[in-house]
């Protein structure tokens, strides 16, 4: 690829302004030269795209990814993941450490970081809170720091240890990066499968009842604020938690959250099936839930949607629900599927969700990314909003196929996927 | 459906049933250990018709059953779904010469799936066969030993029975019609 | 003939099928009273009998209902921990779709486990019990006996007693004995209820209804298959859930008490109203449905594959 670009006829937005607004952009060496009504290039090796009908919007952060690698790698690996970001128009994610090893040390640190060179996608590692996730020991989080951790999280677990949960949220002010908090309180959880209520017990299903995620997360708002911590809590699943949340925050809290691609787009109702790829933790819950995490989205207490990206093999998905492993994937269809959610069927403005994926996520993690700004980083993806398609199993990009939105049909195709002023996806 | 003929009237009926009643009575030399069975649907009233006439023939109580084969057909015989009806046989079939009535005889099919079933419910000395109609068009090596009328006819035609119990009247029609039918 | 030919729920027969079913369930119970009780009806086709839960009455009833139809029955029964995951359970599905059969008669300990074989291969499939979801059979063999006994459905009152969050069975009994007209509702402490059950009346005490009710229908109890173990012992069960001769003498003229079985004896009804064998107490209906059983198991057979 030609490192100029010429995009012209654009529809921006800019992941900072809500409204959006037609220019040109100009591509040089990785940055963005220029965005203004209308550039003329005399042109020489370029490449032209005609962004007439499209739109564009900062190259998305995903902050929930799980990469499985080192460890599973038949689910997934750092390469795949990141071409299943690209076609996602992703260009930057943070990788979750529960991986085998566990990402708890500076060594792995590394690792990720330097797998993730050459793969198109700026790809950060979390670090983990405890040793090996075990819940027990606090891991180095001044040497994973330096060594590239951007926050810290044990996520697939919970830290059960209340007193172990507010050692860690004191300690981690000393360096500045947010705690990922995944809340689940076990005794209300164990062997539980799907959201407790009418559906689950039709169904026959063990529930999980809405105490596991609201009696944890309202323990760790409690710690949070005795300790001064700066915390993240994420996949939100339930009312409860959106409402504890903005108390929280009008209270000064200096806390913030995020939900899930999936969790905005179905309720507990998809359980009918039996169909595997719903089975998520946290669950899919009541259609109450979910008008209630709409509501978050639109009045500001969420910050960020994620896709929680979790690849699993078909082994692991295409057996009875209750032997099924927990998780979907969610990389390529985190902006169709919170776009189709959000904007198309509750009229939530593009501008703001393309805050929720891009500038909000970077600047929790206080990334440099997720702006369409003259002279930054050209990390853009195109996309046409009207495009009106199925998601079918066969054109899944990542290693494994478990996808909760198979046989959806979703708005917002990706055209162009743009890293680091390189076109490195093209939709088809 | 096209009417083409009236095959036997309300008369014609009672005088082939009462003609055929005392067929039996003769060939049997009596009604010793007879009974008799009406295959479901039409073959029941029909049955019931002559084995009031034996009995008032004999001045002797002469048993009835009713014999549903739904559970012993082959798929060839019939492609209508019928109802199944009640077979209600309260006594014993065994040693005893059992007098099968039918409404039609066509295939064969019925009677063979008729046999099996009174053979599951005992060991009957003898079986004979009483038809209204035969029709023709055999498949199966079936005979009828009292036979009302022989009435050759062609595939796309339907003999309709009809008979008070069942339909309000009493006669017999040949009809058109344009499904391949019993 | 079924209109859909798999029967997983009990939600997948219309009223008119399940009154259907039953009438042709008439004609077997005749059949199974004489000497010779076998018709060939379905002679040449095969059934199998796919148990990855142990099950001797539900499998033997089956066995017993394709036999008197004259159809070839297999038995395959599993573990569910040996045939694990997935691809497991389809691989010996496959390996006896292989064998040119003609049903398969499915349980499994998984909720949606039979859903999910279904979903996969092209012969019909009566679900037999999947985990805590559904027992179709068993709801129409309860109904059968219920109209052999009363005649009509319309307003009888149902108390289903015991462990609804963990029954199949309460989950078929109740939508079919609601469809059908009846007042049902539960005798269960907390801990046996699920979050959401469908508004019905809830009573914690049996002795609430015993005056009231024409059909106690009494729910397995399993004291070591609560993962939880949050109910507190059979001493208490005994006061509050079971049924003895003093509660039996309570109940009104005509009430009939059922089970699913089988009995556990001195936890849900005392070994004196269970007798030895049979229970020698006429409105005890449990021997009559385990006979209605086969009958409406050939019914299904015979309006699936015949």
């Amino acid at each position: 690829m030609y490192e100029k670009i010429f995009i012209k006829n654009a529809n921006i937005l800019d992941g900072k302004k809500v409204k959006p607004f037609k220019a040109d952009l100009y591509i040089k060496d990785g940055i963005i030269e220029d965005i203004k009504d209308s550039i003329v290039i005399e042109s020489k090796n370029i490449t032209k795209i005609d962004a007439e009908g499209r739109t564009i919007i900062p190259g998305m952060v995903d902050i929930h990814v799980h990469l499985r690698d080192p460890g599973f790698e038949e689910k997934e690996t750092i390469e795949s993941g990141a071409e299943s970001a690209l076609a996602g128009g992703i260009t930057t994610l943070i990788c979750m450490p529960n991986t085998i090893p566990v990402l708890d040390s500076s060594a792995l640190m590394k690792y990720v970081l330097d797998k993730g060179k050459g793969t198109g996608v700026n790809i950060y590692p979390a670090g983990a809170m405890t040793k090996g996730l075990g819940g027990k020991e606090i891991t180095e989080l001044g040497l994973l720091s330096e060594a590239g951790a951007v926050c810290y999280t044990d996520d697939g677990k919970a830290v059960a240890d209340a007193r172990l949960m507010f050692e860690i949220m004191r300690y981690s002010t000393q360096f500045g990066k947010p705690l990922m908090l995944h809340e689940e309180v076990y005794s209300f959880s164990k062997s539980g499968l799907g959201h407790e209520g009418k559906y689950s017990t039709s169904l026959g299903l063990e529930g999980i009842s809405r105490f596991s995620d609201d009696l944890m997360i309202g323990r760790d708002i409690d710690l949070a604020k005795a300790a001064g911590a700066r915390i993240h809590i994420t996949h939100l699943s339930t009312m409860g938690a959106v409402d504890m949340i903005r108390k929280a925050k009008k209270e000064g809290l200096h806390i913030s959250c995020d939900v899930t691609a999936h969790h905005l787009f179905f309720d507990d109702s998809c359980l009918e099936s039996f169909n595997t790829n719903f089975k998520v933790k946290p669950p899919i819950r009541g259609a109450k839930d979910r008008q209630a995490l709409i509501e978050g989205v639109k009045d500001g207490t969420i910050d960020a949607v994620i896709s929680d990206h979790a690849p699993h093999q078909d082994t692991d998905k295409n057996t009875t629900f209750k032997l099924a492993e927990f998780g979907t994937i969610g990389l390529e269809t985190l902006f169709a599927g919170s776009y189709t959610a959000l904007c198309r069927q509750c009229k939530v403005e593009p501008g703001k969700l393309v805050k929720l994926l891009a500038s909000g996520p970077a600047a929790l993690m206080g990334l440099d990314t997720g702006t369409i700004e003259k002279g930054k980083r050209a990390d853009l993806t195109l996309i046409d909003l009207d495009s009106y398609y199925e998601v079918k199993a066969g054109s899944i990009v990542s290693k494994s196929k478990n996808s909760a939105f198979i046989g959806q049909k979703l708005y917002g195709k990706i055209i162009y996927t743009i890293s680091n002023g390189k076109i490195m996806y093209e939709g088809v | 459906m096209i009417e083409k003929a009236t095959i036997l009237s309300a008369a014609d009926l009672d005088r082939v049933i009462k003609r055929i009643s005392h067929e039996i009575v003769e060939r049997n030399r009596g009604c010793d250990n007879l009974v008799v069975i009406g295959l479901q649907k039409r073959g029941v009233p029909l049955g019931k018709r002559i084995a009031a006439n034996l009995e008032s023939f004999e001045d002797r109580k002469i048993y009835f059953g009713k014999l549903d084969v739904s559970f012993y057909r082959d798929d060839y015989a019939s492609k209508i779904k019928v109802d199944i009806e009640k077979t209600e046989i309260d006594f014993d079939v065994t040693d005893k010469n059992v007098i099968l009535v039918d409404d039609v005889l066509f295939t064969g099919r019925t009677i063979r799936a008729a046999l099996d079933a009174i053979m599951d419910l005992g060991r009957p000395k003898s079986i004979q066969l009483v038809v209204l109609i035969d029709r023709g068009h055999r498949e199966l090596p079936v005979k009828a030993d009292y036979v009302g009328k022989n009435l050759p006819t062609s595939r796309n035609e339907k003999v309709a029975v009809r008979l008070t119990e069942t339909d309000s009247e009493d006669i017999v029609i040949l009809v058109e019609s344009k499904e391949d039918v019993k | 003939m079924l209109s859909k030919k798999s029967i997983l729920n009990i939600c997948d027969l219309s009223t008119e099928e399940v009154l259907q079913v039953m009438e042709t369930a008439d004609s077997f119970t005749g059949i199974s009273k004489r000497e010779i009780k076998k018709v060939p009806t379905l002679r040449g086709k095969t059934v199998v009998n796919l148990f990855f839960e142990l099950s001797t009455r539900t499998r033997t009833s089956f066995e017993v209902a394709a036999k008197r139809l004259s159809a070839d029955m297999i038995n395959f029964v599993a573990s569910s921990s040996s045939l694990a995951k997935g691809e497991s359970i389809m691989d010996t599905v496959r390996t006896i779709l292989a064998m040119q059969v003609d049903l398969l008669v499915v349980r499994h300990s998984d909720s949606g486990a039979v859903k999910m074989v279904d979903d996969q291969i092209e012969i019909p499939v009566i679900n037999a019990g999947d985990g805590k979801h559904q027992h179709p059979t068993q709801a129409l063999l309860d109904l059968y006996a219920i109209r052999g006994r009363f005649g009509s459905f319309k307003g009888l009152k149902v108390a289903i007693t015991g462990d609804f969050l963990n029954s199949r069975v309460a989950r078929s009994d109740m939508a079919l004995f609601k469809e059908m007209g009846m007042d049902v509702f539960l005798v269960a402490p907390s801990m046996l209820l699920p979050e959401d059950y469908s508004g019905l009346k809830v009573y914690s005490d049996l002795e609430d209804v015993l005056k009231d009710v024409d059909i106690l229908y009494l729910l397995r109890m399993q004291f070591e298959r609560q993962d939880k173990k949050f109910y507190p012992s059979v001493e208490e069960y005994n006061r509050f859930l079971s049924l003895n001769r003093e509660r039996l003498k309570k109940m009104k003229k005509g009430s009939v008490v059922m089970h699913p079985g089988p009995v556990n004896r001195g936890i849900e009804i005392s070994d004196e109203i269970m007798g030895k064998g049979k229970s020698p107490y006429e409105n005890v209906l449990i021997e009559h449905q385990v006979t209605s059983g086969v009958a409406i198991r050939m019914a299904l057979l015979y309006h699936i594959l015949g």
